[in-house]
């Protein structure tokens, strides 16, 4: 049930987090995002049960493509989630 | 069977993950709840050398797992074995099963259930006072209930952590969302069972509730 976007995001996620993926991954998670989650009639929010990490708690899924715009630990945090088969 | 069930509940991923337990655990088990601001080493030291059972959710590391406020709980090298020995321990934290667990095994647990990397889930804001009625979680979430229920209900470790498994197998199988998707993916792939797989827990007698009230006796006329 993938999309195209999705795969997007997939794609540019599997680059070293540097400052260019980073951006591209926002642009691309922004993409999909206009389409997916942010439809419903809710407040999504991705959360995880982690300690002393580099990465909050919990990141409003329309807040995703600033957090991997701006912080390399979130973006490897996403990147380990959506690529596991590459990372 | 006396249950140790430690829910923190301070922010949303403990909110969201304690709301569950709360909703479908708390109510079948005797009451060693640890819930909120009770969720410290103290009480913990307390309750858990008297339980068969401990289900903790709380923030975690590799080598620690934190209640309250991420007031430490369990830290490897720091924690008396008689809190552990015996028992079966299901930890909703990210990262313990790389060292805590197998530590928890060392020291004499009969069977730890955890996960190796991150535990991640989507969850809806807007639910934050009733979690247990938020439906997005509830794909991460309710499988952990059925592995927990099934521990309950005397099945074996095995079994219980199979039930989990299939948990996310089946719901990442009809869900649409890429997102979510992926994270019932990460933590099927993550989730770890260490120690004795036959292990199990003796069962209470089911007892029908409510009790059926004492037949009434109308005076003979």
């Amino acid at each position: 049930m993938s999309n195209q976007d999705w795969e997007r995001v997939k794609e540019a996620l599997r680059k070293p987090a540097t400052p260019e993926a980073m951006q591209e991954a926002a642009e691309a998670y922004a993409q999909y995002s206009k389409v997916s989650l942010g439809k419903r009639n809710s407040r999504p929010t991705l959360v995880n049960l982690g300690k002393g990490t580099g990465y909050p708690h919990a990141v409003p899924v329309d807040r995703i493509p600033e957090e991997l715009a701006t912080n390399p630990e979130f973006y490897n945090f996403m990147k380990k989630i959506v690529d596991r088969e590459k990372s | 069977m006396p249950v140790s069930v430690l829910m923190s509940d301070f922010d949303l991923p403990t909110r969201s993950a304690s709301g569950f337990l709360l909703r479908y655990i708390a109510p079948r088990v005797e009451p060693i709840q640890l819930y909120s601001f009770f969720v410290r080493r103290l009480p913990f030291q307390l309750s858990a050398p008297q339980s068969d059972i401990i289900i903790g959710v709380g923030h975690g590391d590799k080598d620690s797992f934190t209640g309250q406020n991420e007031a430490m709980i369990l830290e490897v090298g720091k924690y008396n074995p008689r809190e552990v020995k015996g028992k079966m321990i299901k930890l909703l934290s990210c990262q313990t099963g790389t060292v805590l667990g197998p530590d928890l095994i060392a020291n004499g647990a009969k069977a730890f259930l955890g996960y190796v990397d991150d535990y991640v889930w989507v969850m809806d804001s807007d639910l934050a006072a009733t979690p247990w009625a938020d439906e997005m979680a509830a794909t991460s979430l309710m499988p952990v209930i059925d592995g927990l229920n099934a521990l309950l209900d005397g099945k074996t470790a095995r079994e219980a952590f199979d039930t989990e498994l299939e948990g996310y197998t089946r719901n990442a199988g009809i869900e649409e969302d890429d997102l979510i998707r992926s994270c019932l993916e990460f933590n099927h792939d993550n989730a770890v069972l260490l120690g004795d797989p036959a292990a199990r827990v003796r069962t209470r007698p089911k007892i029908m509730i409510p009790i059926p009230p004492p037949p009434i006796f109308s005076p003979v006329s």
